[in-house]
């Protein structure tokens, strides 16, 4: 017998359990510490989200902690030197504090807008958004607007909810899922836990990609569709359904808008609008009573087809005939759509009846009694088990949006729309068809913005614009160029900023956003206009202030560089009121708190906001009296109520903890999520599982909670009028504000439609595509997040270098050698990368990993690190706005048209060999030198939280025993 | 018994979770600090016990993706023992694990040569071998709460692709697994007698679309008759 | 397998040592040959003797750690490297009586050191032996795992000993048509068994990138190595020289390893001065040494296969990339560089 081996000693060894924040998806997390240094993080296998798992970034936290590139002091640009030129000198926190919060004073005192405040990948939005609020301006967004605004927006303005974020596939139930454009997501670790379980159960998984990779490896099925035609291929299956009659009659009946009548007076105020009656409800056409009557009662009978003629003599239409008409055309069937799609159409015929056949023919019905919104009890629920879920590549084309509603049409004719195995939503989720709150559109000085900074517009009159139709805001969010961007148009900040268009400001404040280089597009003329001066010197973006926990590539052009601590080192709260961990069945929301010591010199971004708050006076940050409110960000987490019970924990509140959801605020409410691991969840019971759109009792739970603002049942919207609206606006029928340029007018006209619409991504209407046939996506990669983990020495050991990934039987036909260099080139510029070829490939497609290229010098790597010698951005070939063509439309972001989406992937270029000496990246940056205080990288790293234990195998052992083999 | 793993290779998708706990774990466990060459310099690289590789099965339409972590197999004919000169690489009658007492080892690299799947790495620092040691200061340390006396890559897998268990008994879930699923060895031809084990992707049932084809095609929107649904 | 250069001077030196002390045993044990001279004999002794000690000292110059490396001692029982150490350790007191018999009583020495001195000889040829089993035993490295491998050294060993011993005992005026028709033979039976090896292992086959992946119906590439750089592995086992670099040390084996030394015992016995045997010994001892890189060199290790190889004899399909090296005063052994909500806040995803 082997002795065992020595055990470690965990009586010096602390547990503790936070949230991870090595990404988004915001897993739970047991820490074992020893002498304030990690032994191992493991996940905690009580929690929502990730049950016990990790993903291979979380369990690289260790190596986020000894990273070289953390920030270690406060520090300003040395006076005298240029921006950019990376000399730095030391402040104190003092120091830093009252340098800004008197610059923000004066601005605030004049004309508030002159602050832009937009942050990157934070999780705290409705903190920053409420600091913007209060300081009255509406120049704050997040990162939405480059990230996945389409997503949401798409799903928002059709059945309440959305992908990622607002909803998940009932991955315990369904039997089908098709996964669209998705290579890891936010829902990294969810996402594979349900395509285990959906394998594990048998069900099938269709992945539509034109790569095939990752989550695409395992998939039963795999599409290989070109990139930006998925509307196309979407509306096709959504023709076989229809050929068939494979929808769910009753569903469209009972919960969407299908039939309701539309008004159809081509080229009249009105066209395209729902018929209402004088109190603004639908009218629909009673099949018993032959009459309109309100639609919005229950126990009538809608017709769902029909043409008739409106009592004021209108002709109208079902909803549902104008869709069947529209997508029945031969335009949408299979053969036709194949060439462009590039996907056959038997492939495109059989996966939509593979679909109807689950949804219909594979019923789940499951024994739980409900009762409607109407009142109406049912002792059954069903379930049509067809799930899907997209993101990136869908929502990174400027036809994401409209793409992203002709999805969520297919999964409504399936009827698989919070059901069992269908869509499900994730509280505070479903919210009214749009969410009631309109974006902010005046800014006073000393004031309180009225409203949020973003909110969903409906109708031309929400939009942020002045008297002339000029936009008001600096990103020209809610203008005529992206009437319903939602989350606001972060790429375009600081180019609009530059560019005084609409207006100059003053300071721009970054958190956590790198938005010199992975985060925006065309990064080299975006580090130009972070430099530029005007005639008299000044710099034309005034003052720069970056908020990161480490050396960025942004972060060398801050003006004022105040240093965040790390996730294991500080408070945090995923709030109920931003974007919660929750699950369909379970309202979940989770904190941070410290776990380590800090060792630097650094401050939590929201213990600084809330002190900046304190001092200028913010009145929700404010005593009657004039004093301060809140001590400091706990303080203020505790405390603060956005209504009356509502905070940003839900939890454990009221004096005695005992109270959910909403309740008195609780002063030892920290203490209680910390006893709790970190998290709350509340468990929805069985009937407030499914349908929430109609689920009485689960509307009045969402009502009491704060999620929705009334009880009412949510019409999934099928047909949009919010589109139509804006479409009448662009065709000069409109009621209220109307585009007066031509090309806003064509814009509104064309890519504004209350039915969805397949239309070529915009880039490629603006090039000459034979110049530059390859379409050109990013994938990210699961091991790394955007720019933070080529710093973590575990992980950029994975992957330092990006390939310029390639079909091999095309790039043979090219003559493009695997391994060697090419030139990519756009219409925006050129870059010069290494190319590996692969099967998984579309042929017309080229892709790599996102941010893995760095900067010289950045991120605490010395300069010979592959990621800046080797590795690439594909950001350089991206143009943020519209491929030139001298007319007015140049001047546009290259934006999907209606949310103001960042569209990346509708990138074009062509592909020629570099010649054999050019063997490395090109462009290459000035190095980025190091930041005061940062110490050196080490050329080798022994990490070990304690000395190794020993196996001590006896000589006795050595000597007489063989591998166990040969002893039998 | 016979320990030892159960790699699904129809979940695995790749993800080097498994990968990273394992280092984790590892570079405060019995085989001391994994070092880390030029970490944050020009070509970093490093010792890690369980890599994942990525393949591609057939050619372009018909191509599949596989990814395929690897980690010491814990043989049955462990050469790399046999061949070990000082008694440092031994492996544990009682449950098959193989191990490398790193006060023994002389760094000779000769069980790395024996060793077909690529699983010991010489960490030049200490200058002795290290592989995978199934985790054995997990699964026998009972200070661990039991559910997680389990490997550090088996706990972490998202895709819960990885399954640990003893092969001798026939009723474990590995065992189960490997029977259900018709498990494969690598390089069987070898003779090593891996016992860890891979369950190829499977073949999903055909979804039958007959019963939801139309006997005759809906040409217009006339076609359909408006059914009486209550809403 | 990457060659490492301390194993191809360690068992080029005390193969041949070994070699020139199985030839000295022969000609003075079994009185083959004239009769050496007490100097001559030490000679030979001191010479085997000394580039054995020198190849052992050199061998643990690839050992990652040296003060372990007492305990290799320890797996006689199942290790051909630990039977190696032990076989080369157990030749010393042999050889030493055997040497201390030379050295008291001179040629003539008595029944106990001829004794000695005939187990060390048949010591030295297990220990060449061992040496062979080492690599022939893995089943990992196809090239190696052949019956021809212990084979090789053995007579690689033998026929180097032999141009050398020939040359010694020129230096002596000792050498005779037997000493250069001994190293002949031994030189041409090499050179044909190093032949057979070259024609067997142009055939060799066994695992492939299919069975090693388990996906035996369809064409398998390697998409990524799941690392950055060089690894461990591809250090140690991804070397891939260039076809023509082994055409050219091919040629130079047999030129430099056989050949020469064959000619040059050739014309000693057509008359030439029996001194240019030294030619032949230092021209046998580097082509040995390129035979010695190619036999690393052209090994190719099985788990190349999971690095993109498609089959145990080819390269890799991927360009090798640099492996780990670690700044110098940190670095152990020797190995080296290797070749291979409608919230307001709501406004994220
Ligand atoms: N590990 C890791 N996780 C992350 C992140 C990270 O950086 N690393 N980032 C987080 C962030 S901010 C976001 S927004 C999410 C994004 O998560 P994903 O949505 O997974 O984003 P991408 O990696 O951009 O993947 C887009 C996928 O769409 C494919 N694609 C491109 N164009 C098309 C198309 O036209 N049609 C179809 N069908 N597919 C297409 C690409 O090949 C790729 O597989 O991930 C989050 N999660
Ligand atoms: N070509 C191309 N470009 C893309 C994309 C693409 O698919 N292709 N994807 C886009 C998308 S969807 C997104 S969301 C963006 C992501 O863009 P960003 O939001 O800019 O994401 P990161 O680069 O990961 O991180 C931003 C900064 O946050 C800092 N940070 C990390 N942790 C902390 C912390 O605890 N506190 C503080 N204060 N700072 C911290 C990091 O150091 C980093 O500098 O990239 C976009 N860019
Ligand atoms: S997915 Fe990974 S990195 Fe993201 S929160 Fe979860 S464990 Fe952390
Ligand atoms: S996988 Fe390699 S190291 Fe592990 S037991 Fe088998 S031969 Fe030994
Ligand atoms: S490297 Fe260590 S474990 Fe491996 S064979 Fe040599 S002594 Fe044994
Ligand atoms: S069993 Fe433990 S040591 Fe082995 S690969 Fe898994 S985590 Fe690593
Ligand atoms: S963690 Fe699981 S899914 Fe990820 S690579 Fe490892 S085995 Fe595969
Ligand atoms: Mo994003």
């Amino acid at each position: 017998m082997s002795a065992l081996p020595e055990f470690e000693n965990h009586s010096e060894q602390e547990i503790k359990y936070t949230t991870c924040y090595m990404c988004a998806c915001r897993c739970g997390i047991k820490v074992t510490v020893q002498n304030n240094k990690v032994r191992y993080i493991q996940g905690n296998r009580h929690h929502p989200i990730n049950k016990g798992v990790l993903c291979a970034k979380g369990n690289a936290g260790i190596m986020k902690q000894q990273s070289p590139a953390r920030l270690q002091q406060p520090m300003r640009r040395k006076p005298g030197t240029e921006r950019g030129a990376g000399e730095f000198e030391p402040i104190s926190w003092d120091e830093a504090i009252d340098t800004l919060s008197e610059r923000l004073q004066k601005i605030r005192e004049t004309d508030p807008r002159k602050l832009a405040f937009f942050t990157g990948r934070d999780q705290m939005q409705a903190l920053t958004g409420l600091w913007a609020t209060q300081f009255g301006t509406y120049n704050w967004a997040a990162h939405g607007g480059f990230c996945s605004v389409n997503m949401a927006t798409g799903g928002l303005y059709t059945t309440g909810f959305a992908f990622w974020e607002f909803g998940d596939p009932d991955w315990d139930r369904t039997k089908y899922h098709m996964l669209w454009g998705v290579a890891e997501d936010h829902a990294s670790n969810p996402i594979k836990i349900g395509l285990e379980k959906l394998k594990r159960s048998g069900g099938k998984f269709v992945a539509i990609n034109p790569v095939r990779t990752g989550y695409q490896a395992i998939a039963d099925e795999w599409v290989g569709i070109k990139p930006g035609t998925d509307g196309l291929f979407a509306l096709s299956m959504l023709h076989v359904l229809l050929k068939n009659d494979q929808f769910d009659w009753d569903f469209l009946v009972r919960y969407t808008n299908a039939t309701q009548l539309v008004v159809q007076t081509p080229g009249q105020k009105g066209d395209g609008l729902i018929l209402r009656d004088d109190d603004g409800n639908p009218l629909v056409w009673e099949l018993e009573q032959e009459a309109f009557v309100d639609g919005s009662q229950v126990d009538i009978k809608p017709a769902l087809f029909g043409e008739y003629t409106a009592p004021d003599g209108r002709p109208v239409k079902t909803v549902m005939t104008l869709l069947a008409e529209r997508y029945l055309s031969d335009e949408y069937s299979p053969e036709n759509t194949e060439e462009v799609t590039g996907v056959p159409a038997k492939q495109t015929e059989r996966l939509a009846l593979e679909m109807a056949h689950v949804a219909f023919k594979e019923t789940i019905e499951l024994d739980i009694e409900w009762t409607d919104s109407w009142g109406r009890k049912h002792d059954k629920v069903f379930g049509r088990p067809v799930s899907m879920h997209a993101m990136r590549g869908i929502s990174a084309h400027s036809n994401g949006f409209q793409t992203c509603r002709a999805i969520h049409l297919l999964q409504i004719m399936l009827g698989s729309v919070d059901c069992p195995g269908g869509h499900l939503a994730k509280p505070p989720y479903p919210k009214h068809v749009p969410p009631g709150i309109k974006p902010a559109k005046e800014c006073a000085p000393n004031t309180p913005l009225k409203s949020p900074p973003l909110g969903f517009p409906t109708a031309p009159e929400d939009l942020v614009i002045d008297d002339d139709g000029n936009p008001l805001r600096i990103d020209k969010a809610f203008s005529w160029d992206a009437p319903i961007s939602n989350h606001g148009l972060m790429h375009m900040v600081v180019t609009n900023a530059v560019n005084g268009d609409p207006y100059p400001i003053d300071t721009l404040i970054f958190f956590m956003a790198n938005m010199s280089w992975n985060s925006s597009m065309n990064t080299a003329e975006v580090m130009d206009m972070l430099r530029a001066k005007d005639e008299n010197g000044e710099y034309k973006i005034p003052f720069l202030v970056v908020s990161d926990a480490f050396h960025s590539e942004t972060v060398n052009f801050a003006d004022l560089v105040l240093p965040d601590t790390t996730y294991l080192e500080r408070y945090d709260t995923i709030s109920m009121l931003d974007r919660p961990i929750s699950e369909p069945a379970a309202a979940a929301d989770s904190i941070r708190h410290p776990i380590l010591e800090v060792d630097r010199n650094v401050r939590p971004w929201q213990e600084v906001m809330v002190e900046l708050a304190g001092r200028l006076k913010f009145p929700a940050f404010t005593k009657d009296d004039g004093s301060r409110k809140f001590a400091d960000y706990k303080d203020f987490i505790v405390n603060y109520e956005k209504e009356p019970g509502i905070g940003f924990l839900s939890g454990y509140r009221g004096k005695d903890g005992k109270t959910h959801l909403r309740g008195e605020p609780n002063p030892k409410q920290w203490e209680a999520y910390i006893e709790n691991q970190g998290f709350f969840v509340h468990h929805l019971a069985p009937n407030q599982q499914f349908y929430r759109f109609a689920n009485k009792d689960y509307l009045e739970l969402a009502k009491h909670a704060g999620w929705v603002g009334k009880t009412d049942p949510i019409t999934i919207e099928l047909y949009s009028e919010t589109q139509q609206r804006f479409k009448l606006a662009g065709q000069g029928l409109y009621d209220g504000p109307q585009p007066t340029k031509q090309e806003h007018k064509d814009r509104l006209t064309q890519f504004f439609d209350p039915l969805p619409i397949w239309h070529k991504p915009l880039e490629q209407t603006r090039i000459d595509e034979d110049e530059y046939p390859f379409y050109a996506v990013n994938q990210r990669p699961m091991f790394m997040y955007h720019s933070w983990d080529s710093q973590n020495a575990w992980l950029r050991q994975i992957c330092a270098q990006n390939y310029l990934y390639m079909n091999r039987g095309k790039a043979q036909s090219m003559g493009i050698e695997d391994m060697s260099w090419v030139w990519l080139e756009s219409h925006n510029g050129k870059i010069r990368v290494q190319v590996k070829l692969i099967e998984g490939c579309e042929p017309n497609t080229v892709w790599t990993w996102n941010a893995i290229g760095k900067q010289k010098g950045a991120w605490g790597l010395k300069p010979e690190a592959n990621e800046s010698n080797k590795g690439f951005l594909m950001n350089h070939l991206i143009s943020e706005l519209l491929p030139k063509k001298g007319d007015p439309v140049d001047n546009i972001t290259n934006s999907d048209p209606v949310t103001g989406q960042a569209a990346w992937y509708d990138l074009k270029v062509r592909i020629t060999p570099a010649d054999p000496d050019e063997a490395s990246t090109w462009p290459d940056f000035d190095t980025i030198k190091p930041a005061p205080g940062m110490s050196e990288a080490p050329d080798q790293l022994r990490y070990a939280a304690h000395k190794p234990v020993h196996l001590n195998r006896s000589i006795r052992d050595v000597l007489t025993r063989g591998s166990l083999d040969e002893d039998k | 018994m016979r320990l030892g793993l159960v790699i699904d290779m129809d979940t695995c998708v790749g993800c080097h979770a498994c990968a990273v706990a394992c280092k984790q774990w590892n570079t405060s466990g019995t085989t001391g600090a994994l070092t880390d060459y030029r970490p944050y310099g020009e070509d970093p690289s490093g010792v890690w016990f369980n890599r994942i590789r990525h393949y591609e099965v057939g050619d372009y339409p018909n191509n599949k993706t596989v990814n395929i972590p690897m980690s010491c197999m814990h043989c049955q004919h462990a050469d790399c023992v046999n061949v070990c000169p000082t008694g440092a690489s031994y492996k544990r009658p009682e449950d098959g694990i193989v191990l490398v007492d790193q006060d023994k080892c002389m760094g000779c690299n000769y069980c790395a040569w024996a060793c077909p799947y690529g699983a010991r790495e010489l960490d030049r620092e200490d200058g002795v071998m290290k592989k995978c040691t199934l985790c054995v200061d997990r699964i026998y340390d009972e200070q661990l709460p039991p559910e997680e006396r389990q490997p550090a890559c088996v706990i972490t897998c998202p895709a819960h692709a990885r399954f640990f268990g003893d092969f001798d008994d026939a009723d474990s879930e590995v065992s189960r697994l490997v029977r259900e699923r018709g498990g494969v060895k690598q390089m069987p031809e070898l003779g090593y007698k891996p016992v860890n084990t891979y369950l190829p992707p499977r073949i999903t049932r055909p979804i039958p679309t007959d019963d939801v084809r139309a006997n005759k095609l809906v040409s217009s929107v006339k076609d359909w008759v408006n059914k009486m649904v209550a809403r | 397998m990457h060659p490492a250069f301390s194993v191809i001077l360690f068992t080029v030196i005390s193969g041949a040592g070994y070699g020139l002390f199985i030839l000295l045993a022969a000609f003075h044990l079994a009185g083959i040959g004239p009769a050496m001279s007490h100097g001559e004999l030490l000679a030979h002794g001191f010479a085997s003797l000394g580039m054995i000690t020198l190849g052992l000292i050199l061998s643990t110059g690839h050992l990652a750690n040296k003060k372990n490396a007492w305990r290799s001692f320890m797996r006689f029982k199942t290790s051909w490297l630990s039977r190696e150490a032990v076989f080369a350790v157990l030749f010393y007191p042999f050889a030493g009586i055997y040497g201390l018999g030379v050295l008291l009583q001179g040629s003539a020495i008595g029944p106990l050191p001829a004794v000695a001195g005939s187990i060390a000889a048949v010591l030295a040829v297990v220990t060449l032996f061992s040496t062979g089993m080492i690599y022939g035993c893995l089943k990992t490295i196809r090239q190696w795992n052949t019956a021809l491998t212990p084979a090789n050294y053995i007579m690689l060993g033998i026929a180097t000993g032999s141009a050398l011993f020939a040359a010694i005992a020129a230096a002596f005026g000792n050498a005779t048509t037997m000493h250069a028709g001994v190293a002949m033979v031994a030189l041409v039976a090499a050179a044909v068994l190093k032949g057979i090896y070259y024609f067997w292992i142009s055939r060799v086959n066994g695992p492939t990138i299919n069975t090693a992946t388990t996906f035996n119906r369809a064409t398998v590439r390697l998409l990524d190595t799941g690392h950055t750089a060089g690894t461990f592995l591809t250090d140690e086992f991804g070397y891939d020289p260039r076809k023509d670099t082994i055409d050219n040390i091919k040629m130079g084996v047999f030129l430099l390893g056989f050949i020469a030394p064959v000619l040059v015992f050739a014309s000693i016995l057509s008359g030439a001065p029996a001194g240019i045997a030294w030619l032949a010994a230092v021209s046998s001892l580097v082509g040995i040494g390129m035979e010695r890189w190619l036999f690393f060199a052209e090994a190719k290790h099985v788990v190349r296969l999971y690095h993109g190889a498609q089959t145990c004899t080819d390269s890799l399909a991927e360009p090798s990339r640099v492996g780990p090296e670690v700044a110098a005063d940190t670095r152990r052994g020797d190995a080296p560089r290797g070749e291979l909500g409608d919230t307001p806040g709501g406004s994220g995803s």
